[in-house]
C-alpha cells in the first residue's frame, strides 16, 4: 500500500535483496515544486460543450464545504479545478468519476460553475477515449443490453407482481384497454432489486387500498437513462429516452407517477430538451400520495424516531421537501427529526451520477463511503429508522449500517415501506 | 472679494472642477504644469481606460479637455505653477510662476487642489520593493510601461525585441506594504492589470497570461466587467499567491512564489513580467500642502477634514483637495469629487457675498 500525499512516497512492505526497507525505510520525498501551469488541460476540458463553466471557478472554496466527496476524502470541485490548472488530465484521472452530480456546490457556487453539466459531458469524451471504470462499464453495457444496469433480461421485469398476496392487482397497461389516471413508472431497482421489490410491492398495496386507478409498462418499461447520461453515456440515454417515450407514446393515461427520483428527473426535466423529446406531466410517488393523507386508514402505529434522507434528485434537483416529511409525519406514532445535513443541503448518498456503478472503484480514494458517513449522522439522532424514497438508498444504507457496525441500531426502510406497513399492509419488513 | 476660483492640476479631477465651477457662472484660472492638459492619462501615454471600460484614453480625455480649452470663461495657464498663495476665503492672492520664469500675480476666492498621484516606483530605495529587479532586468516591467506599449500596439520582450509567449501581472506593488509606509491600496491596480491582460490577448492570441494575486480587488462593476470578463472569455490565469523572485534563467525570467490555493511552491518561466504599481501622492501634491501648510492624513495624502461625508474640504476654510491628491482614486472617483468640490467652491463664496449684503 502506497502512501502519497503529494509529499511523500513509501511503501507499507518492501524488501531489496531480502532486507526489510519497509515504511519510512523507503520513502521518498516529491518535488513539490509547481513547474507550470497547464492551461492547456484547462482549456481542453472549457472546449467540451457543456464544460465551459470549469474554466469560471475563482477559488472561493464555498464548494468544497459542502461537497459530500470531500468529507470523506481528497476531491473538492475548486480543488479539481485547480489540479487540473497545474498539470491532471481530467480525461484520465480516477477523479473524473467521483462526482455524484449532488448539485451541492452548484447550490453555493458564486459563479454558477456547473459540475451537473461538465461532469458528463467530460466524461463522455473520456468513454470515447477508453477511460471508465470497469464496474461502471458493465452497467452501461448492461444498459445498452437488457434496458437495465443490473443486466436482468427485461422479461423478468414484472417478475416482483408473482408474489404479491391475492386482491392486489397491478395492471399492465397493454391489457387494460383505456386511458388510466396514472402511469406508473417502476423504475429498475423496485422491478429487480430484491429491496428494491418490496417497495414496488409496498406501493402496489397502498395503490390498491386507495383506490389509485393506475397501471404500468411492465416489460416495455427501460431503464430511465438519467444516472447513464450523468456517467457519460448521453447515447445511451438518448436511446433508453426514446424507447421509453415510444412506450409512453403507445397508451393514455392522465399523468406518469415515479418510484425514483433520477426517473422524476428525467422525464421532467431531460426527455423534453432532447430532439423529438416531449413533455409528459410526472410526479414522485410522494407527491401524488401526499394529496391521498386524508384517505389512509392506518391499522398500525410506529411509535419511533424517524429521520429522512432527502434524495438529491427529488430535493435539490427537483425542489421538493415537503411531501416526503408530510406523509412522514402523517403516519401515527412516528416522531421525524432531522439530520444535520437536511433539505438544500442535504448529504449525498454517494448514488448519483454514475455512483451507483462506481462503488469498489472510488472507495479507493475515500476513507468511507458517503451512504456509511450518512448512516453515522443518522444514528446520531436517535433514530430507529432512516427514511428513504429513492430506490438507490434502501440497499446502499442497508449495506452502510452493516458496514459501520449499526446492525440492531437503525433500520433502513423506504416511506412506501411505512405507509403500507401502518396501512396494515402485509410487509416482509416490519418496523418491529 | 473676488468670484474667480483657482482650480491646480489639469487633469481628470481638475478638467471636471474647472468646468463644474464655469458652468456655475463662476471665471476659473487653471494652473497646470505640464505643457499640455490631461494629467496621468496624457502624460504616461494610456492606451485605454478601464471606467468606462476599455475607451481609447486619448479619446475619452477630450470629452474633458475641449470643454475647457473652449470656455472662455476658464484661463489656462500651462507649464506654471502656483509657487505662494495668501490671503483668506474671497480674496486669496495667487503667485503663478511659468517654466520660463515668468510670474503673475492673481486674485481668486477659493482654491481646488487637484495635483494628483504618482505612479509608484517600484526601484524605490527603501530596499523593500527591490526584489523584483526593475532596474536589473529589462523584461520587468510595470503597468505605466506596459500601457504604452499596448498604445502603440507593440508588446514585446525589450531584451530581444521578441513577442513574449507568456507575460505575468504581479499585483500590489508598492501597495499594501507596512514596510514601505504605503498601508493602502491602490483601487485601480487590480481592474488595469485584468484591462491590460484582456489586451494582450486580444493583440496577441497565443500569448499565455498570468496575475499573480494577494485577493482580487475589482471593485463594483470591475467584478465582471473586468475580472470575470478576463477569466472566462480570455482565458486569462488568476494565481492566488504573489510571486516573490524573479531570477533569470537564459532569455527567460523565472517567477517563484507559492501558489496558495495548493500550498505549493510554483517556479514558472515568464518572458514578461508586470509589476501592478499602485499610487503614491506626487510631487506637485506634496508641494501644495507644504506651499499652503496644509496637513497630511496619516498615508500622506492631503487631509480633508469631513471623512466620508464632505470628501474635499481640507483644514483651511476656502481651499478643497480633490481625486488622487486625497488618496488613491480612479477617474470615477476623481470627476464624482471634482463635481463636489466644484460645487462647494462657488457656495462658499456666495455664502461669503450674501453675508456681506446682510451686514454680518
Amino acid at each position: 500500500m502506497k502512501q502519497n500525499d503529494n509529499r511523500f512516497l513509501e511503501q507499507e512492505e518492501a524488501f531489496i535483496d531480502g532486507i526489510d526497507v519497509s515504511g519510512r525505510w523507503n520513502r521518498m520525498l516529491l518535488d513539490r515544486v509547481i513547474k507550470d501551469f497547464s492551461i492547456e488541460n484547462k482549456e481542453k476540458v472549457t472546449a467540451v460543450p457543456g464544460a465551459e463553466s470549469f474554466g469560471w471557478c475563482y477559488q472561493c472554496a464555498q464548494c468544497v464545504t459542502v461537497c459530500p466527496v470531500d468529507h470523506v476524502g481528497d476531491y473538492g470541485p475548486r480543488k479539481l479545478v485547480r489540479w487540473v490548472e497545474t498539470g491532471m488530465d481530467l480525461f484520465n484521472d480516477p477523479n473524473l468519476y467521483l462526482c455524484t452530480t449532488c448539485g451541492n456546490c452548484y447550490r453555493v457556487c458564486p459563479k454558477a460553475v456547473d459540475m451537473m453539466k461538465i461532469m458528463p459531458a467530460v466524461r463522455e469524451e473520456a468513454l470515447l477515449e477508453g477511460f471508465v471504470p470497469e464496474e461502471l462499464e458493465k452497467a452501461l453495457e448492461n444498459s445498452s443490453r437488457y434496458g437495465n444496469p443490473l443486466g436482468e433480461p427485461a422479461r423478468k421485469r414484472v417478475d416482483w407482481i408473482k408474489t404479491l398476496e391475492e386482491g392486489v392487482g397491478v395492471p399492465i397497461i397493454k391489457s387494460v384497454g383505456r386511458e388510466v389516471d396514472w402511469m406508473w413508472f417502476v423504475g429498475d431497482y423496485p422491478a429487480y432489486h430484491p429491496r428494491g421489490q418490496d417497495a414496488a410491492r409496498a406501493m402496489a398495496r397502498v395503490f390498491n387500498k386507495l383506490g389509485i386507478d393506475f397501471a404500468i409498462l411492465g416489460v416495455e418499461e427501460q431503464s430511465d437513462g438519467d444516472s447513464q447520461r450523468l456517467a457519460g453515456e448521453k447515447g445511451l440515454f438518448e436511446q433508453l429516452a426514446e424507447k421509453n417515450m415510444a412506450a409512453f407514446d403507445k397508451y393514455e393515461f392522465k399523468e406518469i407517477v415515479v418510484t425514483g427520483p433520477h426517473a422524476l428527473n428525467a422525464i421532467r426535466n431531460e426527455y423534453p430538451k432532447m430532439e423529438g423529446g416531449k413533455e409528459y406531466p410526472v410526479r414522485h410517488y410522494t407527491q401524488l400520495l401526499v394529496d391521498y393523507i386524508d384517505k389512509m386508514e392506518f391499522t398500525r402505529e410506529i411509535p419511533i424516531r424517524v429521520t429522512f434522507h432527502d434524495p438529491c434528485y427529488l430535493g435539490r434537483h427537483n425542489g421538493e421537501y415537503e411531501a416526503p416529511r408530510k406523509l412522514l409525519k402523517a403516519i401515527p406514532g412516528i416522531e421525524l427529526v432531522e439530520m444535520g445535513r437536511c433539505k438544500e443541503n442535504g448529504y449525498c448518498c454517494g448514488g448519483g451520477g454514475g455512483g451507483m456503478w462506481t462503488d469498489s472503484y472510488s472507495i479507493d480514494f475515500m476513507k468511507e463511503r458517503l451512504s456509511d458517513r450518512r448512516v453515522k449522522e443518522a444514528v446520531g439522532t436517535g433514530s430507529k429508522i432512516l427514511a428513504v424514497s429513492c430506490p438507490y438508498e434502501v440497499s446502499r444504507f442497508e449495506d452502510g449500517v452493516k458496514a459501520t457496525n449499526n446492525e440492531g441500531m437503525l433500520i433502513v426502510r423506504d416511506i412506501i415501506e411505512l405507509i403500507d406497513y401502518a396501512m396494515g399492509g402485509d410487509s416482509p419488513n416490519p418496523v418491529f | 472679494m473676488t468670484n474667480t476660483v483657482l482650480v491646480i492640476g489639469g487633469g481628470p479631477a481638475g478638467l471636471e472642477a474647472s468646468r463644474g465651477v464655469s458652468d456655475l457662472g463662476n471665471p476659473v484660472i487653471l494652473v497646470e504644469k505640464n505643457a499640455f492638459l490631461g494629467g496621468n492619462p496624457i502624460a504616461e501615454r494610456y492606451a485605454m481606460l478601464t471606467g468606462p471600460v476599455f475607451r481609447d484614453a486619448e479619446e475619452a480625455m477630450q470629452d474633458l479637455i475641449k470643454p475647457v480649452t473652449d470656455d472662455s470663461n476658464i484661463k489656462v495657464h500651462l507649464s506654471s505653477t502656483v509657487t505662494a498663495l495668501d490671503g483668506e476665503l474671497g480674496n486669496f492672492t495667487a503667485t503663478i510662476t511659468s517654466e520660463s520664469g515668468t510670474t503673475e500675480s492673481v486674485t481668486v476666492g477659493s482654491v481646488i487642489i487637484a495635483t494628483g498621484f504618482k505612479h509608484f516606483d517600484p526601484g524605490y530605495t527603501s530596499g523593500a520593493q527591490q526584489h523584483w529587479g526593475y532596474y536589473e532586468q529589462p523584461d520587468v516591467l510595470t503597468l505605466t510601461d506596459l500601457e504604452k506599449m499596448l498604445k502603440d500596439k507593440n508588446v514585446v520582450k525589450p531584451s530581444n525585441g521578441k513577442v513574449p509567449e507568456r507575460v505575468c501581472f504581479i499585483q500590489c506593488v508598492g501597495s499594501r506594504d507596512r514596510q514601505l509606509g504605503n498601508q493602502w491600496c491602490s483601487k485601480v491596480c487590480c481592474g488595469i492589470a485584468c484591462k491590460q491582460a484582456i489586451e494582450i490577448r486580444e493583440l496577441l492570441p497565443d500569448t499565455r497570461v498570468f496575475i499573480f494575486y494577494i485577493d482580487l480587488r475589482a471593485y463594483g462593476f470591475w467584478e465582471d466587467e473586468l475580472y470575470w470578463r478576463a477569466q472566462e472569455q480570455h482565458n486569462v490565469n488568476f494565481v492566488k499567491g504573489v510571486a516573490t523572485e524573479v531570477i533569470k534563467r537564459g532569455d527567460k525570467l523565472v517567477v517563484k512564489g507559492e501558489d496558495t490555493t495548493m500550498s505549493r511552491p510554483m517556479e514558472v518561466e515568464m518572458d514578461i513580467v508586470v509589476l501592478s504599481v499602485g499610487m503614491e501622492p506626487s510631487q506637485g501634491t506634496l508641494d501644495m500642502a507644504n506651499m499652503l501648510h496644509l496637513p497630511l492624513e496619516d498615508h500622506g495624502y492631503i487631509k480633508t477634514i469631513g471623512g466620508p461625508l464632505n470628501t474635499t474640504q481640507t483644514e483651511r476654510p476656502g481651499v478643497f483637495a480633490v481625486g488622487a491628491a486625497v488618496g488613491p482614486a480612479d477617474l470615477e472617483d476623481s470627476i464624482s469629487s471634482a463635481g463636489a468640490a466644484a460645487m462647494k467652491a462657488v457656495s462658499a463664496l456666495r455664502k461669503l457675498k450674501l453675508s456681506a449684503v446682510a451686514g454680518d
